[in-house]
């Protein structure tokens, strides 16, 4: 099977570091999600990725060899860079014979691609003419085209209505089943979470995390119960005699940290405070995403005044 | 990977793109319009020159498709997914520059002798003769050809249609129609002005029509290989 292996890689742009010794594998049959604030790296490590541009330092491998040795590079991997690479004058499907045609690809290929993506009935408009999303769902076309076994995509969901999101999250899920390797990049945590099995979190072009989602999630956020009461003197008595972590928000909501939603409803049915609300609060992607970025965000917001 | 795959794609990326095949259309009719309309006007003018003089406008349309087809590339990251297709930059650019320099050939030699026989027709008489005629049609070809990927090439290296178009248009005008004029020596030498020795009965200066042809060719081969160096070296 064919990982992505990234060796030591590091990148400067004019004296800034955009990609600063990164060194991880993105493994088969899973899909992996690339992480990170605007300005992290994310695309210039695909870019390097797919030697693009020219690493400072570092090497990236693609099945053990650079992406400019692979022969017919399409058959071998798809990759979704920028939803605005197709002509607008061009037709899709012209787009995509273009393509097929410089890697050998037979042209019913193109047509099979277009089915897949839903763009087969606008195939022969000009691109001109797409929105936002129908440009995504070309270039996703386009990177599906060689059939290949390796799929990269920056930021796929970008413009996509609610349906092309549950589409895109979908074919995610069958590219990674059918054993292929799928590197996403999204800067979105709620879609990431839907999708991905496994997080690489970038920083100022540095690795933060390399880690599957779900201990990510569990090591950096407890869960939580949120109640509500009429009594909150009685309330606060009864977690406090309990020996329950709570505190109270301004708008009369309590936070039990490190509690069950089984336990804490027993105990109120129990003591006879009076319940308006008692739910638990799975910890998200995106409150373990920003407690591991707090410090490492890139563009946090400066306090303002004296 | 071979070679014709790679310019298979660029031809498709020719033939589907609409202002392309305009530009190709106009290089026809400008310069077979244009000499027309010189030929109906002339004086004592160079008898072959009066045929061919519309190459003037001609080249215009030619260099605005030699810049357009390399400059799709350089909009909305088309090159990335160009070389993503086709890593070996050294051969992308060559097939690229074979996909642009076939067309302009084709229809380049098509304008000489559509121009040549339009030509004819309108001065009658005081026409050029066949063998001459025939030499300025090839001349014209091969002309059209050269600065088509003259523009190409510095396409490349500037990255953009409208830096190119900015430099290359007000060059072929002024030079052209004014220093172009004045004087002779140095400006004899300038890309334009070499190839289109080709298109005269007499000429005066120290280039022919094949030395002049040969000059332009070198300023084209220095603009690709500008361009291919450029493709090559800077991160898509």
């Amino acid at each position: 099977m064919t990982s992505i292996d990234v060796r030591d890689l590091t990148k400067d742009h004019g004296g800034r570091r955009a990609v600063d010794h990164l060194t991880f594998r993105v493994r088969p049959g899973r899909v992996t999600g690339f992480l990170g604030p605007n300005g992290a790296g994310k695309s210039t490590t695909l870019r390097l990725v797919l030697g693009l541009d020219r690493p400072t330092a570092g090497t990236a491998t693609i099945g053990g060899h650079p992406y400019p040795r692979l022969g017919e590079p399409l058959r071998r991997v798809g990759a979704l860079l920028d939803a605005g690479a197709a002509h607008g004058s061009r037709t899709a499907r012209d787009h995509l014979l273009a393509l097929a045609a410089s890697n050998r690809i037979p042209a019913r290929r193109v047509d099979t691609v277009l089915e897949e993506t839903g763009l087969a009935p606008v195939a022969r408009r000009r691109v001109r003419t797409y929105s936002l999303g129908m440009r995504q769902r070309l270039g996703i076309a386009a990177a599906l085209l060689g059939d290949p076994e390796v799929v990269l995509l920056d930021e796929p969901a970008n413009g996509l209505d609610p349906e092309g999101i549950v589409w895109i999250r979908t074919l995610l899920r069958r590219l990674a089943a059918e054993g292929r390797t799928v590197l996403v990049s999204s800067h979105l945590m709620g879609e990431t979470a839907a999708f991905a099995d496994h997080l690489l979190i970038l920083g100022r072009g540095r690795l933060l995390a390399d880690t599957p989602v779900r201990e990510f999630i569990h090591a950096r956020v407890r869960p939580h119960v949120r109640v509500r009461t009429t009594d909150p003197a009685a309330l606060a008595d009864l977690l406090a005699r309990h020996g329950h972590d709570a505190s109270r928000d301004e708008d009369g909501t309590w936070t039990v940290r490190h509690a069950r939603v089984d336990d804490l409803g027993r105990l109120m049915s129990e003591a006879g405070v009076p319940v308006l609300e008692l739910s638990a609060h799975e910890a998200t992607l995106e409150e373990a995403y920003l407690d591991l970025t707090a410090a490492e965000a890139e563009f946090t917001a400066q306090p303002q005044g004296a | 990977m071979s070679f014709v795959p790679a310019l298979h794609a660029e031809w498709i990326k020719i033939r589907t793109l609409r202002p392309l095949l305009g530009a190709l259309a106009a290089v026809l009719v400008a310069t077979a319009a244009f000499s027309a309309l010189a030929a109906a006007d002339t004086g004592d003018a160079d008898p072959l020159f009066s045929v061919f003089f519309g190459v003037n406008f001609g080249q215009i349309a030619a260099i605005a498709f030699g810049t357009t087809a390399v400059a799709s590339e350089f909009r909305g990251g088309a090159l990335r997914l160009t070389l993503s297709a086709v890593p070996d930059r050294g051969r992308w650019f060559a097939a690229k520059t074979t996909a642009i320099a076939l067309p302009a050939l084709a229809v380049g030699l098509l304008t000489g002798f559509v121009t040549l026989l339009v030509g004819r027709a309108v001065l009658g008489a005081s026409a050029p003769g066949w063998a001459e005629g025939v030499r300025g049609a090839v001349g014209c070809g091969l002309h059209l050809t050269l600065m088509t990927l003259f523009a190409a090439g510095l396409a490349a290296v500037l990255r953009s249609a409208v830096a190119t178009l900015s430099v290359l248009i007000p060059f072929l005008l002024i030079v052209s129609f004014v220093v172009g004029d004045l004087s002779g020596g140095a400006a004899d030498f300038l890309p334009d002005r070499a190839g289109q020795v080709a298109l005269h009965s007499t000429w005066d200066g120290t280039l022919g029509p094949w030395s002049g042809l040969a000059v332009t060719a070198l300023w084209t081969a220095s603009a690709l290989v500008a361009g291919g160096w450029s493709v090559r070296r800077r991160d898509a």
